[in-house]
């Protein structure tokens, strides 16, 4: 049954569907977005958040190198919400092949990223954790990246320009008709409901998972998923990226993200997509490597470990891995294989997704009669919540707090949460002490479309994704979850049923590394979860 | 050479698992105070969001330590608050009151009183005048409170009066410590009775400062070093010679122990550490070696012992009252808590309500026991004491020495 049409629907809601969605919309293109589970929920949020200043690639590939500056540039203006505008260094320590240093530089100049190098005092001033083993240190504009705020800002860019978007709508077949994509069969992975979406063009920006999408068509799109394991440790051991000055490999570059740091990755060629374990290996030589940049690393306690896959796009006979090439490609699937009314975007990369969606959207518009330039770079992709407006709020929220709040909540929900904050005392309850979340801000988001479980509410807010790791937060907010979900939760469960999924999520990241302090605190879950409140044990 | 980053290490130690918050006294008499494993651990990670940003209520906590006492995993969780603070002030050093510079530099007060001929009693007198008159208020000490006297001898003075026996081979090097040096000696003559019949001569020296507590506590974390460099120095110099180095005060002797090595990560200071005991806690370790005085009292005059927060995290039990009971003295523990003051956190006008809200069940413990008086290693938990209950207070040193004396 036909329920809804678009001009074209962009299936995947990652990074690079996101910004294909935004990019169609600005130009005047109706666009639906479809995404499986919730929005970022791949490869898009399964990263190092690191805004790449190209310098990584400035010996290997200097055409991806430029693309990474010109697009760092440009998200550091656009993206001040969901950017964290920090600076980067490669740092050499002994054993590192000097040799490699000078094409670096060469690189990094042709490729026109600025690096100066600075003296060994100064860097371990700056970055006092560095080892001891340091012999050089160069600064480069890298930056941090939130993956679940900047892809949330792109859909909310789109929506003030028409775009569309629908979550835990999975794609089930491709109708074709006369040699043409005629519309998709969808189904809502929360009521189960099925049914059809007519469109012109159907978008596969599927990531890793573009393969199987292509498949749905009868076509052939060898997408190689390469998983890439990565660390979070529990707070900011630099303030800075660090990336280790050599050939680039696993375990080279430290992220700090918000309260914590991200180290990675490794990189395996995975059959499926769907696999985002890890394993005590993969941790321990991601450790081996990271110790030689900060030396007491071990010290550090590691918060959990998590898995994505990139989607290495593999032309037919080249090799996958880290060999594999970080480009892009646009599959007109018109031109290649004779199906009217498909494209496949493959490849990239996170800081370049601005980029791979303005190129493919280059193609795609002129098929729709549309000439409209591409203006994605020129517009912030949300407006900043003001100064003014959040030094107001900040009586009512905890401390550290309001800057947070107010880059994940923006100019709309923002002021909201802050009357709820003013006028209801008790939503002023801090529901995740680790990163300072009200329970205003966490009924706000509970409110949205999008949230189905308070797995959603989390990679909106950072519920949970602190030291305790859902300890406090879980029980909180199952507590709000069963009064404001009730309606929603008929399709998948209770809400003690939710908690234990939010709970087994995290498990998931902490089970690999359970060892030391990150064991201590998995004991203390299990004693409050399992012993105190019995959640597995009580049958009605 | 410098330890590893060990108050980072500690944030990381935390498991959130908020048991400091539920023993808190602060937290428990000022729902305002976010409790200390917000304030410091949880915090400590979150800088990063906003750097002009910083949490009210951290001038809230009185360090007294029951936080680190309670923490399964060893966090120096009060410290942590402490190295914020520090960071705090040194980014508004405006924010000083009165007040905070005067409780912080006592010993400045005291050493220019002893400079100007009867400065002392004149400043004795000013403070009844300006108690009287309620100045204490207008410079952010509770007017309620009556601020320690300074004695007309400090116990510096009085110590080159005392004679010493003869003959004594053995020896230790006093720390007195800010509070018995000038407020309360006689606490001091009688450690070195004590000593001195167990066969130790006591040393003094006058290269000793502050210990630093109350610096740091009001976030002159600079200067506090400056006095733990030099007085580590002092410690490690006698450490050579295996002359011990002991305080009969217990904020002093955590500072020397633990503080300094929490908050400087400075290998010396933990070396230091070591060469640092307690006063009854080395009097507790000749005893166990049979080389403690011997004495009896016959006295069943009742006594009630209030063991101080500081000394609880020292983690050695009570060596004060568990010796005095083995020497036959009539003495319980009031197992009450904080008194409330910890220092001069008390003396804080903005303080003063939840001190004694802190304070109200060692009070009513101490009214109903019926004891003559009230033994306590601190000075100023003492003065909490008095000022609570009108008790009569000791130094369990003062009631061993009485004991020696019969």
């Amino acid at each position: 049954m036909v329920k809804d049409k678009a001009t074209v629907v962009v299936v995947g809601g990652g990074a690079t569907g996101v910004g294909i969605l935004r990019d169609l919309s600005m130009r005047g293109i109706d666009a639906l977005l479809i995404e499986k589970l919730d929005m970022v929920n791949g490869a898009s949020s399964r990263y190092h958040g690191l805004l790449h200043s190209g310098a990584r690639y400035a010996v290997r590939d200097q055409e991806a190198a430029k693309e990474c500056i010109e697009e760092n540039t440009i998200l550091r203006r656009i993206g001040k919400s969901c950017v964290e505008a920090i600076s980067g260094m490669f740092v050499q320590v002994e054993g590192d092949d000097p040799d490699f240093v000078d094409p670096w530089v060469k690189g990094c100049a042709e490729s026109g990223i600025k690096t100066r190098e600075m003296s060994k005092e100064e860097a371990l001033r700056l970055e006092p954790n560095l080892s001891r083993k340091l012999v050089r240190a160069f600064e480069v504009p890298d930056g941090a990246i939130d993956g679940f705020r900047m892809s949330w800002q792109n859909v909310l860019s789109a929506a003030r320009y028409g775009g569309r978007y629908k979550t835990y709508t999975e794609l089930i077949k491709i109708n074709v008709e006369g040699g043409a994509v005629k519309s998709i069969t969808v189904r809502d992975n929360v009521t189960k409901e099925e049914y059809d979406i007519e469109c012109e063009i159907l978008v596969n920006a599927a990531g890793p998972w573009a393969g199987k999408v292509a498949q749905m068509a009868g076509l052939d799109c060898s997408v190689s998923p390469s998983k890439g394991t990565l660390i979070a440790f529990n707070q900011r051991i630099s303030n800075r990226v660090v990336n280790r000055l050599r050939k680039p490999s696993n375990g080279d570059i430290f992220v700090p993200h918000g309260s914590i740091t991200i180290l990675g990755t490794s990189s395996i060629t995975i059959p499926d997509p769907e696999d985002t374990s890890t394993s005590w290996d993969e941790v321990e030589e991601l450790m081996k490597t990271g110790e030689g940049v900060f030396e007491h690393l071990r010290d550090y306690r590691i918060l959990r470990v998590f898995a994505g896959s990139r989607p290495l796009y593999v032309p037919k006979g080249a090799d996958g891995g880290r060999n594999a090439s970080r480009g892009f490609v646009t599959l007109d699937h018109e031109k290649e294989d004779g199906l009217k009314g498909m494209m496949t975007i493959c490849g990239g990369k996170f800081t370049t997704y601005r980029l791979m969606a303005e190129k493919f959207c280059d193609v795609l518009a002129p098929k729709l009669g549309n000439t409209a330039k591409c203006r994605t770079a020129e517009e912030d992709l949300v407006p900043a919540v003001s100064e003014a407006d959040k030094k107001a709020a900040r009586q009512y929220f905890p401390s550290y707090g309001v800057n947070l709040a107010a880059t994940r909540l923006g100019t709309d929900k923002f002021p909201e949460v802050v009357k709820t904050l003013k006028e209801n005392p008790e939503t002023r309850e801090v529901l995740c002490e680790c990163e300072n979340v009200t329970m205003a801000e966490v009924m706000r988001i509970a409110q949205e479309p999008t949230s189905h479980s308070v797995a959603d509410v989390r990679r909106r807010t950072r519920l949970g994704m602190g030291t305790c790791q859902g300890n406090y937060c879980a029980i909180r907010s199952a507590a709000i979850a069963n009064k404001l979900f009730k309606d929603k939760l008929e399709g998948c469960g209770d809400s003690l049923s939710d908690m234990k999924n939010f709970l087994q999520a995290r498990w998931k990241g902490i089970t690999p590394v359970m060892a030391g302090k990150t064991l201590r605190e998995a004991e203390m879950t299990r004693g409050m979860y399992e012993v105190l409140f019995n959640v597995n044990g009580g049958r009605r | 050479m410098e330890l590893e980053e060990r108050a980072r290490d500690s944030a990381d130690n935390c498991i959130a698992c908020t048991s400091c918050v539920a023993v808190c006294p602060v937290t428990k008499a000022n729902p305002d105070y976010r409790g200390p494993k917000l304030v410091g651990p949880a915090h400590n990670r979150m800088h990063f969001s906003d750097e002009s940003d910083y949490e009210d209520s951290l001038k809230l906590c009185s360090n007294c330590k029951n936080c680190d006492i309670t923490c399964p995993n060893g966090v120096s969780v009060a410290t942590l608050n402490m190295l914020e603070r520090a960071k705090y002030y040194k980014a508004h050093p405006e924010k000083h009151t009165q007040a905070d510079q005067m409780l912080s530099h006592n010993f400045q007060m005291a050493d220019m009183l002893k400079s100007i001929p009867f400065g002392r009693s004149c400043a004795n007198l000013g403070m009844s005048i300006g108690e009287a008159m309620g100045m204490m208020g207008a410079m952010g000490i509770a007017p309620q409170r009556k601020s320690p006297r300074f004695a007309t001898k400090y116990f510096r003075e009085l110590y080159k009066e005392i004679k010493q026996p003869e003959g004594l081979t053995k020896e230790v090097l006093f720390f007195p410590g800010c509070f018995i040096d000038v407020n309360d000696p006689e606490v001091g003559v009688a450690f070195v009775k004590v000593m001195n019949a167990n066969g130790y001569k006591v040393l003094m020296d006058d290269r000793f400062k502050c210990c630093g507590s109350p610096l740091v506590v009001g976030g002159y974390l600079d200067e506090a070093r400056s006095h733990a460099d030099s007085n580590v120095a002092v410690i490690n110099e006698y450490a050579a010679k295996n002359i011990p180095v002991i305080a009969c005060c217990t904020s002093c002797s955590l500072m020397l122990k633990a503080e300094y090595t929490e908050l400087f990560a400075q290998e010396e200071m933990a070396q230091a550490a070591k060469n640092v005991y307690d006063a009854f806690e080395f009097l507790t370790i000749l005893a166990d070696q049979g080389e403690l005085k011997k004495v009896q009292v016959s006295s069943d005059k009742k006594f009630i012992y209030h063991a101080p927060c500081h000394l609880r995290a020292q983690g050695m039990g009570m060596p004060a009252v568990d010796l005095l009971k083995e020497i036959g003295v009539n003495i319980d523990s009031a197992d009450a808590g904080c008194c409330g003051m910890s220092g001069s956190y008390g003396f804080h006008k903005e303080n003063y309500e939840t001190s004694m809200k802190i304070g109200s069940e060692l009070f009513d413990k101490i009214n109903a026991s019926g004891a003559h008086k009230v033994v306590c290693d601190c000075g100023t938990c003492r003065e909490q004491i008095k000022h609570g209950t009108n008790a009569k207070t000791t130094h369990p040193i003062q009631v061993l020495a009485k004991a020696y004396e019969q």
